[in-house]
């Protein structure tokens, strides 16, 4: 018994020093022999003569080997950006990229038919040279510029290389990967999550459902989609409708080239540093999932000579204090900063001078629910809009210089009206009156509208959206007179609550939300959000709810929606979006807009970068003091 | 004994069992799916069905139960044993080929990716600072014990109680502000994300030590020294409660030396709850604590667990879960085999 006992605690012992040994061993000593030559000096004595010897001995010399410097590599001395992702991006593959930070990288990965112009926010030119469009708008034709290498970059070696078809020629980027990469993002087996927005290509709606306009099975297939390469630097997009936001689409990720060869060969993996091709200003070097991505400089792009970053570091941080502490060591270059060290920010004469307050293309808002009572008033909505002192939270809950929203598309996105020129504002006797003439008309005290609507603000769990729903809450208590309760959910759980088709009895009154932009213009807001027929349209503008017999619209907003999106004359379009913004938010209050974000972020002098009006990231637009950064890190 | 052993890992089966049926069909229980939302916005019901469909999310639950243990198909050579999607290629091998499945989040990574890229670290990390906790929670748990009521008990106990109450939370940005932003002496994060780091549990020649040590020494510290405090209150409890048992006082009247009755008769006994917790403690350390993973930026497998379950990844929250399970069941049977060392009075049979 004693030895079985034994004979266990010596295997426990053992499998536990075999754990300890792997992180706790120290480098072991080296024995080395080596043979080595002396020159022994000897003096005899007696004899006035010193005589020299040569004597060749055997020596064991026991040499601790110790790697005191990590080894110089390919990275050292070359101009490198540190950066923050602040996450593992999900996929980088343009096809199934759904977030910004996966869009960001791919943004600098890959090249698309246009790009946006970093500062102004225009549509330029970058693959596609120029366009034209037919007389009716459903006809798009791109020239395309037929230089941009595919490239294969080898991890292992450091090395960027052109990659040749089967017959050994060199590949360029040409329409044929944009008909493939267009085709992959639409094919239904592929599962892209942003495939809808491409329902505006002919016959992609069909065939990405499987389903034509009346249930029934497709009888469609790939070759029927509205793309077509005509030649090697032709290609040409067929649409549904006409469109005059289409060169922005045409410049999304999800439309870039995709190398075919690599994605038959690899599958989903193809992503992986060292299996995939690209054709962007940077290549993939390095990916420990989780951790780090290294990128590095695509010698052989066309626009190499002014791309001055050779390196990019990317950590997966996701604790932004522990990433501005980073920022602090020198170790990032360009940062958030959290929220509770806004005011240090502010106060330090060094960091004060670094830091930047950039838009950021989205809006927070608050959406009524139109069909529950007591907001299938309109004038409740309106009570409810007028009486949010946006500026007051931003300046005192917010901080971060949010620009208070009075209508839904942020500044920078075609067709969006300068904040404040449209919509409701802030003005508390207005609200006061509006509910006042709805008490009125029901014959009703505040107390008795008090106890008769159980009003319910939801948000998702989290501690800034409940911050804003207590100051809101409390805003709308003391211009009004009003309770509401708040209520928070888990985010799946919350986004099934206020789903278009949700029970009306477990639906929230006013719920919160954001959006940001996917392409620069007012189709992606006013028209995909609230439009009753088009849009998600989650608060139930027109009666679009189970409740409702019918829906009574198409209003003056939808038709005016609808059309603007159609119209090919610029300046009508913007016309026409501002009006429908003073509608959705002033007439009908459908909603209330509360404020367009901003990233708060910290730049050290050293860098030279970009804000982009869509936010993202030009990392190859961007430019490192070299010597001054190699200073501040002595 | 080896009758013991393998009876109780026999008996691991309905555990693991039990434990796999019930994550798969309570996951799938929460309200909304993987693939209703993207950031603020739903997805169309027809993306949706196309990405069900490509997750074999459109199958019954019963049907993907099947797919999820034992695989889409299986095949000998030409000879199809069952496939139950003839029209594609297999998808998922079964959790019982070793196959944990894909995941709907990182697409293109499978779970056995996300964990054998994560759990290196968690259990580095882990171990370090049970370690630690031994190394230092032991030795002061004892002390405190035979100088019951002496100022050294007090100051011990004090400073267990503080390390007991202040989270990781607290310490671990505290630690980084300290020693890392204000006296510069070890990095603030980057463990496991930028080398040296272990990609797996073995070890790549000239690997170098004493960067890999610096990134870890402020993560184990926070971590080790809670531990450490609950070793030391444990053991001071428990240490005083054996020296005044019986056999102690037979030693003691035997004539034995005070070393010796405390050494080897009552240092022994007195360690069973010492093991107790650390089982189920190893487990769950080594799999990964998301607070110290979070604020130094760990690339651990704590964040998984979170994460996964926000995300409905399904197939990650039930991997995570089974390699924590398995780690459970195994260190409560390395505890168990450990009492029967530590206290003779046990015996397996």
């Amino acid at each position: 018994m004693f030895s079985k006992r034994t004979l266990l605690l010596v295997v426990v012992i053992a499998m536990l020093a075999a754990v300890a040994a792997q992180c706790g061993a120290a480098p072991t000593p080296e024995t080395v022999t080596v043979v080595q030559t002396v020159v022994v000096t000897k003096e005899v004595k007696g004899e006035t003569v010193t005589v020299v010897e040569t004597v060749e001995k055997e020596v064991v010399v026991t040499k601790e080997v110790q790697v005191e410097v990590a080894p110089a590599t390919r990275y050292d001395g070359k101009v490198t950006l540190n950066l923050n992702l602040g996450t593992e991006p999900p996929t980088l593959d343009p096809a199934l990229a759904t977030d910004t930070t996966s869009v960001n990288l791919d943004r600098n990965l890959f090249v698309g038919l246009t790009e946006f112009d970093p500062v102004t926010g225009d549509v330029s030119p970058m693959l596609a040279t120029d366009w034209s469009v037919s007389d009716d708008g459903l006809t798009w034709t791109f020239n395309l510029r037929n230089d941009i290498p595919w490239v294969h970059y080898d991890p292992a070696t450091g090395e960027t290389v052109q990659v040749t078809d089967g017959d050994g020629n060199p590949r360029f980027v040409n329409a044929y990967d944009v008909e493939y990469g267009a085709k992959r993002t639409i094919n239904p087996e592929t599962a892209s999550d942003y495939a809808y927005v491409t329902y505006i290509i002919k016959n992609a709606m069909e065939i990405n459902t499987g389903e034509d306009a009346d249930g029934n099975p497709t009888e469609l297939t790939l070759d029927d989609v509205g793309v077509k390469a005509l030649d090697e630097s032709t290609v040409q997009f067929t649409l549904e409708n006409p469109a005059g936001y289409f060169p922005a689409i045409a410049g999304m990720w999800i439309l870039r080239p995709q190398p075919q060869w690599t994605i038959e060969q690899y599958g989903e993996r193809w992503i992986e540093a060292g299996l995939i091709d690209t054709n962007g200003p940077y290549v993939l070097d390095e990916w420990i999932h989780g951790g780090s991505m290294r990128l590095v400089k695509n010698p052989l792009w066309i626009n190499a000579d002014n791309v001055q970053i050779e390196v990019i570091d990317l950590l997966m941080i996701q604790e932004a204090s522990t990433a501005f502490a980073l920022y602090e060591n020198n170790e990032l270059d360009t940062t958030g900063v959290p929220s509770p060290e806004l005011d240090r920010v502010k106060a330090d004469p060094v960091l004060s001078e670094q830091l930047r307050i950039a838009p950021v293309p989205c809006t927070y808002y608050y959406g009524f629910v139109n069909t529950k009572p007591p907001f299938d008033d309109v004038r409740v909505r309106r009570a409810f809009s007028a009486a949010i002192d946006r500026q007051g939270l931003v300046d005192n809950v917010l901080k971060g210089g949010q620009i208070p929203a009075t209508s839904f598309a942020p500044p920078g996105i075609f067709g969006a009206p300068e904040p404040g020129t449209v919509g409701l504002g802030y003005d508390p006797e207005y609200a006061k009156a509006q509910l006042q003439d709805f008490l009125d008309e029901k014959g009703m005290t505040l107390d008795e509208f008090n106890s008769t609507y159980d009003i319910v603000l939801g948000h998702n769990t989290s501690e800034g959206h409940a911050r804003i729903a207590a100051a809101i809450q409390q805003m709308w208590k003391d211009n009004l007179g009003t309770e509401v309760r708040v209520e928070n959910q888990e985010w799946k759980v919350y986004l099934k609550t206020i789903k278009k088709n949700t029970p009306i009895e477990d639906e929230f009154s006013i719920y919160r939300l954001g959006w940001c932009a996917d392409y620069p213009d007012e189709n992606n807001w006013v028209y995909e959000v609230f439009n009753s027929e088009a849009g998600s349209n989650r608060v139930r503008r027109n009666c679009a709810d189970p409740t409702c017999e019918e829906t009574t619209g198409p209003s003056k907003f939808d038709e005016l929606t609808a059309a603007a999106g159609i119209e090919q004359d610029p300046q009508k379009r913007i016309e026409m979006y501002k009006e429908a913004e003073d509608i959705l938010a002033r007439e009908e209050a459908a909603y209330a807009p509360i404020y367009h974000y901003t990233s708060v972020g910290v730049t050290k002098p050293w860098l030279t970068r970009n804000y982009p009006t869509l936010g993202g990231a030009d990392w190859y637009n961007w430019k490192i003091d070299v010597e001054a950064k190699n200073a501040a890190m002595q | 004994m080896l009758r013991f052993i393998i009876r109780r890992i026999l008996g691991f089966i309905p555990v693991l069992l039990g434990v796999v049926i019930f994550t798969f069909f309570m996951a799938r229980a929460i309200p909304g799916g993987p693939f209703d939302f993207v950031g603020d916005r739903s997805l169309p019901p027809s993306v949706v069905k196309n990405l069900e469909a490509k997750y074999h999310l459109d199958w019954s639950q019963g049907k993907q139960f099947v797919s999820y243990m034992i695989g889409d198909e299986m095949k000998i050579g030409s000879f199809t044993i069952y496939d139950l999607d003839p029209s594609a290629p297999a998808y998922s091998y079964g959790v019982l080929r070793g196959d944990l499945g894909p995941s709907f989040r990182y697409r293109g990574q499978t779970v056995n990716d996300i964990i054998s890229q994560t759990f290196p670290l968690s259990a580095q990390l882990g171990i370090m600072a049970i370690i630690l906790g031994l190394i230092i929670g032991i030795p002061a748990g004892i002390i405190s014990a035979l100088k019951q009521n002496t100022w050294l008990d007090y100051s011990a106990t004090f400073v267990a109680v503080l390390g007991v109450s202040i989270p990781s939370l607290v310490m671990a940005p505290l630690l980084i502000w300290i020693f890392s932003v204000k006296l510069g002496w070890f990095p603030a994060a980057t463990w496991g994300a930028k080398p040296p780091y272990f990609q797996n549990m073995f070890l790549t020649p000239g690997f170098d030590w004493g960067n890999y040590f610096m990134h870890a020494v402020m993560p184990v510290f926070a971590l080790g020294t809670g531990l450490s405090a609950s070793f030391a209150r444990l053991m001071r409890a428990s240490l005083l409660q054996v020296i005044r048992e019986d056999y102690i006082r037979t030693a003691r009247a035997k004539g034995l030396h005070e070393r010796a009755v405390i050494y080897s008769h009552a240092l022994k006994n007195s360690l069973i709850p010492v093991v107790t917790i650390i089982g189920p403690m190893f487990a769950g350390l080594i799999t990964g604590t998301l607070v110290i993973e979070q604020i130094f930026g760990l690339n651990g497998m704590g964040k998984h667990f979170v994460q996964s379950i926000t995300n409905r990844d399904y197939a990650v929250v039930l991997g995570t879960i089974l390699i924590y399970t398995i780690l459970l069941v195994f260190s409560n049977l390395l505890v168990d085999l450990m009492y029967g060392w530590l206290d003779p009075r046990i015996r397996f049979d």
